[in-house]
């Protein structure tokens, strides 16, 4: 964008009045049993979407086994004490049902979506698996090999191991460092891990479960109540882990790729959660920086001089910590280039004022996005996770739009000074080292790892 | 059973350019669409990958709206826009806020009356193009396999047998002369459709496509070339080296039927019954019950979209202690069953209810999750510029819902036939596999 001048375009239409945003209302209950719901209502199609979140995930197991959550949740949908596996797959066929079981760092979930004609027989399969999961013996093992097979394949996609190291870099001894089990973590798991976890936080107490649909509110509650309320189980004891450490200054950490044919930069720093105070200026501000197609780092590295094809930033909000972070897959011999744009668009934030202009613009574009998750019931589904698991207030989806468009260049200031700690990012490169550590030393001192994650002279 | 209906007006406007719309009042957005009958398979030869690459320069510069101003007015009107290309056709895509509607239509009729792009704009998607080849096949594990591995093991004609990204030779040579004789030939208003979803009321939406789109000059009707494949005999095989990967992969194609056709239907529930997830025939063999494979999935790709030869294809990848022989004969294990027995009555019912839900899901879809109606957008077009007919949307479900289980069992005698088949070995380099087909 330096080097060229932006020409604007001429006789565009005016945008026409715009027509009000009104959130469904959002039906909120707790079954007899203590399980929180909350419903909505979405015809767009005759269908529903739903999830059942338990309220732990990887990060609070880590102390036994890295991402034993996630592998308790693959098990969960092979087997229970009714169905063999088989047969789950093709009763949830047999309804057109999609269902899908995981875990991230802050929770686990059974993730589902079907004809709304047969939503009492797919909650009924939800249920079933939510506390009668049987962990088949066979089935686990067969399960665990896979695994091991798909972190082998995880260690040749170059963004994975990006993100693997700058989580070990920016949380340390904090269960958020691990986002992934190595071979032989996955080799030593136990089913009776499994199924510890398993009955440790499938629990009603300790869940929620959230429903999107073409459905009569009133008669899916009565469906629910039903099908879930002599369930019992309370919620597990909260679990705390010391904050992480800050690193402090620009370091380099280079994950060596032989015959790498590109390079995946990712920098990244501490930031905050979802529930902060500061959580819409630091969206605006990530928005226009590259959070967007239109934003400056697009502009600059892709549109201007053609480094990437997928530059983007964004803020990464977990349960207790939050970081900032930008990555752009680059051709090798512009990883210096790129990196000194990436620092030059951030330092600009913090330096100058955003042009009401364009901070206007970027205003639009967030705001407009956000209601995007009207249209369609998987989008609303999202939006309505976000505010109830980050306990956000009761009027986020309805307040939000107005507090971005309250926001002035220098709250964009502050926030890119406060945030986007340009001084204290940690640098991750993977790529082929012969082509690319002299480039990446000039920006910090240079830690070389390979795929497996051992340090290299 | 609650059948989905959408209210679908279209008409087609005096220079040829098909307009649908298909109002929904529900939320305050509206989906537009313009897309041009001409994918990759088209583009003309010593060009590969140059209809994609078109595709990048479309968002360069128009008459009235300069480089980074098409972005910059969808983006700053609180929308999200993109292009993608496939086989037979390219789209053009945006969902904005309703009220940025007039200004959409603006952008997509200036850059489909002129386009004004230089050669500083083509060197520079150039580039962003060969990134984009990098960060999704040349530096990914078993990247474009086999969407890119297939074809040229798979079919005899240049058009359906090339390197669709474009092999970087023949991208360094399209020059500006390249752009504006392709623009010229295959971007006329009588070679596309535009499509307004969403909130907008049907009269208005065609009104409006009229007062942007009409005065847009007609052009020649292009002239396509001939993707008509040779017969096929015999069972084709090749080999692409896995730079990265460490499992054996393997890919297995068969020629579909044309699209449209009573054998076309019961291909998509045999897709359905092999395919399926977890429940489908190859998964559950393959993965679940024998583990020899750790991923088998695949299918047909984009169904409705699909204008000239293309296959049903399966992808697997195994562990490295089976050999790619034993892998293919498990394959074919699951392929004789079919054949030999047929699928139960049962199983017939599960696909159709699942084929039903999944249909309602691709209309409402989103694309990566945030762009409404895209599905139904995409298969009005590809009714709208196949067929001329884009209410098939609401009448084509019947013909997959009446398949017999006879038909299955007979599309999967006539079709899955090894003489009617391709084959891709995707082997790694490094240590763990042990051995190449």
């Amino acid at each position: 964008m330096a080097t060229r001048t932006v020409e604007v375009a001429t006789d565009v239409p005016a945008l026409a009045a715009e027509r009000a945003v009104t959130w469904p209302k959002r039906r909120k209950a707790v079954l007899s049993n203590g399980l929180e719901v909350i419903l909505a209502e979405s015809h767009s199609i005759p269908k529903f979407h739903g999830e059942l979140f338990f309220r732990s995930g990887n990060a609070a197991f880590t102390d036994r086994a890295p991402a034993l959550a996630e592998m308790t949740a693959t098990v969960v949908r092979t087997g229970t004490g009714k169905r063999m596996s088989r047969q789950i797959e093709e009763d949830l066929r047999r309804i057109g049902a999609d269902l899908a079981s995981g875990a991230g760092a802050d929770t686990s979930a059974l993730s589902f979506a079907g004809l709304s004609e047969f939503a009492e027989p797919l909650l009924a399969m939800v249920n079933e698996l939510a506390r009668d999961a049987a962990f088949p013996e066979s089935e686990f093992e067969r399960e665990r090999r896979q695994k091991q097979e798909e972190v082998k394949l995880q260690r040749t996609e170059p963004g994975f191991l990006a993100s693997e190291r700058l989580r070990k870099v920016l949380f340390g001894a904090h269960p958020y460092s691990q986002i992934a089990p190595t071979e032989e973590q996955v080799a030593s798991y136990r089913r009776e891990e499994l199924r510890a976890l398993y009955h440790e936080s499938y629990t009603p107490e300790n869940a929620l479960l959230l429903l999107v649909g073409d459905f009569d509110p009133d008669d899916m509650l009565k469906s629910a109540e039903k099908v879930f309320s002599d369930w019992k189980g309370g919620r597990p004891g909260a679990k705390s882990f010391p904050a992480p450490l800050v690193p402090r200054g620009r370091r380099v950490y280079l994950v060596h790729v032989p015959g790498a044919v590109q390079t995946q930069i990712l920098a990244g720093c501490h930031a905050i959660t979802r529930k902060h105070q500061d959580w819409v200026k630091l969206g605006l501000t990530n928005s226009l920086y590259g959070g967007a197609f239109n934003s400056r780092l697009v502009m600059n590295i892709r549109e201007d001089k053609g480094y990437t094809y997928s530059p983007r930033s964004g803020v990464t909000a977990l349960r207790q910590h939050g970081y900032f972070s930008v990555s752009a897959a680059v051709r090798n011999n512009v990883v210096a280039a790129s990196l000194t744009e990436i620092f030059y668009e951030i330092d600009k934030l913090r330096a100058l004022p955003v042009p009401p202009g364009e901070l206007a613009d970027a205003q639009n574009y967030l705001s407009g996005i956000f209601s995007m998750g009207l249209a369609t019931q998987d989008g609303l589904l999202s939006q309505l996770s976000t505010v109830a698991l980050n306990e956000l207030p009761d009027d986020y989806l309805e307040t939000y739009r107005a507090k971005v468009r309250a926001l002035t260049p220098e709250d964009l200031l502050h926030t890119a000074r406060k945030y986007l700690d340009s001084a204290n990012m940690q640098i991750v490169v993977v790529g082929d080292r012969a082509q690319i550590e002299s480039q990446a030393a000039l920006f910090g001192e240079l830690e070389v790892y390979d795929a497996q994650g051992k340090q290299l002279e | 059973m609650n059948r989905l209906h959408i209210e679908i007006k279209n008409t087609t406007l005096a220079n040829g350019l098909k307009a649908v719309i298909a109002p929904d009042s529900a939320a305050p957005v509206v989906t537009v669409g313009v897309y041009y009958k001409i994918g990759f398979r088209l583009e003309p030869r010593g060009r590969s990958g140059f209809a994609h690459l078109f595709e990048h320069m479309m968002f360069q510069g128009s008459a009235n709206a300069p480089k980074m101003q098409h972005i910059k007015l969808i983006n700053s009107s609180g929308g999200m826009l993109n292009g993608s290309t496939s086989y037979d056709v390219t789209n053009y895509y945006e969902a904005v806020p309703s009220n940025a509607l007039e200004r959409v239509l603006w952008l997509e009729a200036d850059r489909m009356r002129a386009l004004k792009v230089d050669d500083e704009n083509l060197k520079n998607q150039r580039d962003v193009v060969k990134e984009e080849v990098r960060v999704n096949v040349m530096n990914q594990p078993y990247g474009g396999f086999p969407w890119l591995d297939m074809p040229p093991v798979a079919f005899r004609n240049w058009a359906n047998a090339h390197n669709f990204y474009g092999d970087f030779a023949d991208l360094d040579a399209a020059d500006l002369s390249d752009v504006q004789a392709f623009f010229k030939t295959y971007y006329v208003p009588n070679n596309a459709v535009l499509l307004i979803l969403g909130d907008v009321k049907a009269d208005e939406g065609i009104a409006l496509a009229k007062k942007y789109f009409e005065d847009i000059p007609r052009g020649p009707a292009p002239q396509f070339a001939d993707p008509t494949e040779p017969l096929q005999t015999e069972e084709r095989r090749g080999q692409v080296e896995e730079k990265f990967g460490t499992l054996p992969a393997m890919a297995i194609g068969y020629v579909m039927p044309e699209r449209r056709t009573a054998d076309w239907c019961a291909m998509a529930l045999l897709d359905q019954a092999l395919h399926g997830g977890r429940a489908g025939r190859l998964y559950r063999e393959l993965v679940l019950e024998k583990q020899i494979a750790v991923e088998a999935d695949g299918g047909i790709d984009d169904l409705f979209g699909y204008n000239g030869p293309t296959q049903m294809t399966t992808r697997i990848l195994h562990k490295p202690e089976y050999s790619s022989e034993a892998t293919l004969a498990a394959f074919d294990g699951v392929v004789r069953e079919v054949q030999e027995h047929g699928i139960g009555t049962d199983e017939l019912e599960q696909l159709k209810v699942k084929w039903r839900s999944d249909y309602y899901a691709t209309l409402e879809g989103g694309r990566g999750g945030s762009m409404p109606k895209y599905g139904l957008m995409h298969l009005l077009a590809c009714f709208a510029l196949f067929d001329n007919e884009p209410q098939l949307v609401n009448t084509i479900l019947d013909g997959f819902l009446a398949v017999k289980r006879e038909e299955i069992q007979a599309v999967a005698k006539k079709y899955l036939r090894n003489e009617k088949r391709a084959i891709v070995f995707r082997v790694p380099v490094k240590a763990g596999a042990k051995e190449a087909a």
